[in-house]
């Protein structure tokens, strides 16, 4: 009977173009239609709409110069020192709350009032103690990632099964074994989304930073086009910063294994 | 098997556990005093709320606030004591190793050489009877493997005592005698001292040396039974006279027990009944 229904399936042609791609294809060829028409139009100010075409030339031309990826570079590396301390850090931290309900009592409500404060507004502080280059846009996206993490991590230390945490001291593992051996990998997947979500504001973090005050970085570069008017270079940027993040978001879900997430 | 007490690998003495409740403090364990001796298989039977599972945690150093000592082969016990390994109720085996590296998870944390522990590991697998299982992850196996992948993982640790708590309640009537051959066939093999926590009469004759009775709250020591029966055994004893015999015996003292327990519970739900 399996067999059947396979081959009446196999029997009706697929179509070449699924009906679904075909409609996400449409809405963004009608977008840059829309785009081109209005660059055209002379409705806005000159080059504030620039056509297709010279975005493609700027976009081109980003690609072809060292100074993008020198800058890349720079914001990359900022990002991940910040992910690293700052990640880092809220592991560390998640654990020692997650395990100790004395700490957590004391010292979670704090983690609950700062983690949704924006915390750009501490920028100027950061420009204070770290100076103008890459050191404050590090220390925002460490302060950025700090918090979603922290917290992904101590609500996941707490649904650790405590059974797990009994055999652990039944066999004697000493603190170091514990936290490597028994909470860290049943926490995988709270840790896991903790560092996608804390990736994620660590990169506005920093971007913010820099579209505010920098020498350096993408944040730079693209406030810097603004700022002289150059709006293909702009939004050439911008294109190229768009493929990049959804890059990124699909190699941090691949490396976590999102799918094996998924599956369990 | 020695008869003199002194003998004793494991000695309890004098042990008494209070919880603090919302309800004012609850004696959990009343002054109980048992040995075990080398090479023994010693059952604590009890109904329900007896405080078995509180002496299970007592003895295995997983509770910190009890009154009374607990000797290890001469050494007072202050937490989890190397010669004691525990086999869990709950479903405990780690859902991200695989069988072998479950079951070599206290070689590992001894520091002992990969090459090694894998070696070690395959041994108690294949004497749990899980052979070929040994890349199987957890998940992938049944609430019996699981369980027998829990028992070769506290057999690898190569304790001298073999501590138990309920560790086939979960499972159905068939697999937890077949289990319990299997267990009762380990122990005969490794001449394993073992203390086994239980509210299976059956089980607990099947398998036992000595059964140590408990009362219903405060947990006491009610008796102590010698169970005379030939080994090695195997679940096939359970249709012999003489274990018809012991099974009345020790349900005659433990259903006294078993239903003080439910009148007080039913009791307390009356109590309860009219604010609620």
């Amino acid at each position: 009977m399996a067999e059947t229904g396979r081959l009446t399936k196999v029997a009706t042609p697929a179509p070449a173009i699924a009906p679904v791609t075909l409609l996400r294809v449409a809405i963004i060829l009608a977008l840059l239609a829309i785009w081109e028409f209005l660059s055209h139009s002379g409705w806005l100010y000159r080059d504030v709409v620039p056509s297709l075409l010279a975005i493609g030339r700027a976009v081109v031309e980003l690609l072809t110069h060292g100074e993008y990826y020198f800058n890349l570079g720079v914001t990359a590396a900022e990002v991940g020192f910040a992910l690293l301390i700052g990640g880092g850090g809220g592991v560390i931290v998640g654990i020692v709350l997650g395990a100790n309900r004395f700490l957590a009592k004391a010292y979670e409500p704090y983690l609950y009032y700062l983690g949704p404060t924006p915390k750009i507004i501490f920028f100027p502080i950061m420009i204070m103690y770290f100076g103008v280059g890459p050191e404050s846009k590090v220390a925002l996206g460490t302060l950025s990632c700090f918090f979603p993490v922290a917290l992904s991590v101590t609500a996941g230390m707490r649904s650790i099964d405590s059974i797990l945490i009994r055999v652990g001291k039944s066999f004697r593992a000493n603190s170091w074994q514990m936290v490597t051996k028994i909470y860290l990998p049943a926490m995988r997947h709270p840790i896991i989304n903790g560092v996608r979500l804390g990736l994620g504001v660590a990169l506005i973090g920093v971007l913010l930073a820099e579209t505010k005050l920098s020498n350096k970085g993408i944040g730079f570069l693209i406030i810097q086009a603004y700022s002289i008017f150059d709006m293909p270079r702009m939004y050439a940027m911008l294109i190229v910063l768009f493929v990049l993040s959804i890059g990124a978001n699909a190699l941090v879900g691949r490396l976590g294994g999102l799918h094996t997430i998924r599956r369990i | 098997m020695s008869d003199t007490p002194n003998n004793a690998i494991l000695k309890a003495d004098h042990i008494n556990v209070r919880f603090e409740t919302a309800e004012g403090p609850v004696i959990a364990v009343d002054d109980v005093s048992f040995d075990v001796r080398p090479g023994e298989f010693l059952s604590v039977i009890g109904p329900s709320g007896c405080g078995k599972s509180t002496l299970f945690n007592v003895i295995g150093g997983l509770l910190g606030s009890y009154q009374g000592t607990v000797n290890v082969a001469g050494e007072t016990i202050n937490g989890p004591h190397q010669s004691i390994g525990m086999v869990f109720q709950e479903e405990s085996t780690f859902p991200w190793r695989t069988v072998t590296d479950n079951v070599a998870f206290p070689l590992e944390l001894t520091g002992m050489g990969k090459a090694q522990r894998i070696e070690k590991a395959k041994h108690f697998i294949g004497m749990v009877g899980l052979k070929g299982f040994e890349n199987r992850y957890p998940g992938e196996l049944s609430g019996g493997m699981r369980q027998r992948v829990s028992l070769a993982r506290t057999l690898a640790s190569e304790p001298k005592i073999l501590l138990m708590d309920e560790p086939f309640a979960a499972l159905d009537e068939q697999t937890r005698l077949l289990l319990g051959d299997k267990v009762l066939q380990i122990q005969q093999e490794l001449k394993q001292t073992t203390l086994l926590i239980t509210h299976n009469i059956t089980e607990a004759v099947q398998m036992s040396d000595r059964i140590l009775v408990m009362t219903y709250r405060p947990g006491k020591v009610k008796r102590i039974v010698d169970i005379d029966l030939p080994r090695p055994r195997t679940s096939e004893i359970v249709g012999s006279e003489a274990f018809g015999r012991y099974v009345a015996q020790i349900w005659a003292d433990l259903r006294e027990e078993a239903s003080r327990g439910m009148r007080e519970q039913e009791k307390h739900v009356m109590d309860e009944a009219p604010q609620g």
